[in-house]
């Protein structure tokens, strides 16, 4: 393409989107929900993400003594359960009635009167804190540590965990069927918008084939048509999840205190390769989503023109 | 040099439309094409333009085997050649000026040699007065002129003309023929269909008769006798 045809080039375009304005309204609206969708599904997993991290290591099982033990017997199911083949032996940990007692203090700190008279008749059992090899047998595992002279109640975190990874899965789920089908919607609209630009310069392109326009110049004001709904589409997007985002953030947030919430400005780590923060992969997935969705849009209603 | 070798056109509808058709055009010819109404003279230079492909045969225009020519190459093809059809196709929302300049616009050509060319172009079909109208307020001959101006835009070497006259009063349309012939005297190859047996007799041209999507006939100073 030659320099000097840039001007036409875009002013065709912009007059091809003004033209068909009711469709390009259809189109950027269309595609500016699949993108909120996708936004909000996309934060909705990493919180998800955040607040299972938070719940610690998850291969953990804690087995809870019984009551008023001498430290002699504690120590020896310390060594029984560190002698199982499922058990990481010096992941075992081991925490004394006492230390479970000052734990719950410090997070109830407020209603500390309730652990007043905690101190000469201390409620909490020993506990053993245990990290396991294999989540396939932790059946067997928990089997085993009930068998364990001594050993009161077996506590399986793995248990939660599920519970949250099947939800997480259920939202994926979900939310990838509706995402298929706002982008199917997506692209059809798109193609549609193109179709009738293109129809409406039926002629014209028409007269440009036989005058010896090259294809990409016949084609390249429709491409940057579907490329300024995609970038359109993904501005309104941000700002649109930005502001929702936040605010449902602020709502929420103050309502579930104990719940973690990503924020815009936070850093992540993208695939292992470098840090950035939240608004930046929004703000580039949505262009890049939104340009791509407009070029298959595009080149999809002139593959007819893309011949000769 | 346009070289049709037994060319034969079917279009997937069954139809044959050209039929083992063999002949040679050499440069700064001018030459009619006649024959009935289905014929298959549009055919015939629709291939030419590589509007449609030829089924069987060889067509090699200006060194170009139209039959292997890639189709990224054919808009460069297509600069060679100049087309005007019967019904004008001109743009009705742009001046006279512009539907030219359109044509140069179309392969990349810079506002200052559009601007340079475009007048001198319209010169040469007597348009000159006419750079800022639209089509709609010129006569049926004037908007020939005009697609004729356009066909001319980027220096072609072969007019092909479907038919120039056959929208335009038969007064008005001795001027069309006689501006091909004059593009014909300025070097270029002018090839034109036509139904109109005066101007063909009077010329005395090369005349080539189509029928059945056969060439029956083939003369220089020929008459019309389809
Ligand atoms: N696109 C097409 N598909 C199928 N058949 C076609 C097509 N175009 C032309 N034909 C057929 O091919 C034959 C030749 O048509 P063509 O248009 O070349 O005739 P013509 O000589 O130009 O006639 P006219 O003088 O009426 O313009 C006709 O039988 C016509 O019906
Ligand atoms: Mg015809």
């Amino acid at each position: 393409m030659r320099r000097y045809s840039l001007g036409y080039l875009i002013s065709q375009t912009f007059k091809s989107l003004t033209r068909n304005s009711m469709m390009t309204f259809v189109s950027v609206a269309v595609l500016v929900s699949c993108l909120v969708v996708m936004g909000t599904f996309a934060l909705l997993i990493g919180n998800i993400e955040v607040n299972l991290n938070k719940l610690g290591d998850l291969n953990q099982i804690v087995v809870f003594c019984k009551l008023g033990l001498e430290d002699e017997a504690v120590d020896e199911i310390g060594t029984q359960i560190r002698a199982l083949s499922n058990v990481k032996k010096d992941d075992v940990k081991f925490v004394s009635n006492e230390q479970a007692l000052l734990e719950e203090k410090e997070k109830y700190k407020k209603s500390s009167k309730v652990f007043e008279n905690m101190e000469k008749d201390n409620p909490y059992p020993d506990s053993f804190v245990i990290t396991y090899k294999d989540a396939e047998k932790v059946a067997d595992l928990e089997y085993e540590l009930s068998n364990i002279e001594g050993i009161e109640t077996v506590k399986c975190r793995a248990d939660l965990a599920q519970t949250i990874d099947s939800i997480k899965n259920g939202v994926i789920i979900a939310f990838t069927g509706f995402l298929a089908i706002l982008f199917f919607v997506s692209i059809f609209v798109i193609i549609n918008t193109i179709k009738l630009a293109v129809m409406a310069r039926r002629q014209e392109i028409y007269i440009m084939r036989y005058v010896g326009a090259t294809r990409s110049f016949i084609t390249t004001p429709f491409i940057l048509e579907g490329i300024s709904i995609g970038v359109f589409s993904a501005g309104i997007s941000f700002l649109i999840q930005w502001f929702g985002y936040s605010k449902l953030t602020d709502v929420v947030g103050s309502d579930y205190y104990m719940l973690d919430f990503l924020k815009f400005s936070d850093k992540v780590n993208v695939f292992g390769f470098f840090d950035t923060n939240i608004t930046l992969i929004v703000l580039v997935s949505f262009l890049s989503v939104g340009i791509i969705t407009g070029i298959i849009g595009s080149m999809i209603s002139l593959r007819k023109y893309l011949k000769a | 040099m346009i070289e049709f070798k037994n060319v034969s056109k079917k279009y997937p509808n069954g139809t044959l439309a050209l039929d083992d058709v063999s002949l040679t055009i050499n440069d700064g010819e001018f030459v009619f094409i006649v024959g009935e109404s289905g014929a298959g003279k549009s055919t015939m230079l629709k291939t030419l333009f590589r509007e449609e492909k030829i089924t069987s045969g060889s067509l090699i225009v200006d060194g170009f085997d139209l039959k292997k020519t890639r189709n990224r190459k054919i808009p460069y093809y297509r600069r060679k050649l100049g087309i005007v059809f019967q019904d004008f196709r001109l743009f009705h929302d742009k001046t006279v000026f512009e539907n030219v300049a359109f044509a140069m616009r179309a392969v990349g050509e810079s506002t200052k040699s559009i601007n340079r060319r475009v007048p001198t172009i319209l010169s040469i079909v007597n348009l000159q007065d006419k750079v800022k109208c639209f089509p709609r307020e010129l006569s049926g001959g004037e908007q020939q002129r005009v697609a004729l101006a356009r066909a001319l835009a980027n220096n072609p070497s072969i007019i092909i003309a479907d038919e120039p006259t056959g929208n335009i009063d038969p007064k008005l349309s001795l001027e069309i023929m006689n501006l091909l012939i004059k593009i014909h005297k300025h070097g270029k190859t002018v090839i034109v269909v036509t139904h109109e047996k005066n101007f063909v007799d009077y010329f005395q041209q090369r005349v080539i008769t189509i029928k059945d999507g056969k060439v029956v006939d083939d003369k220089v100073g020929g008459m019309f006798d389809a």
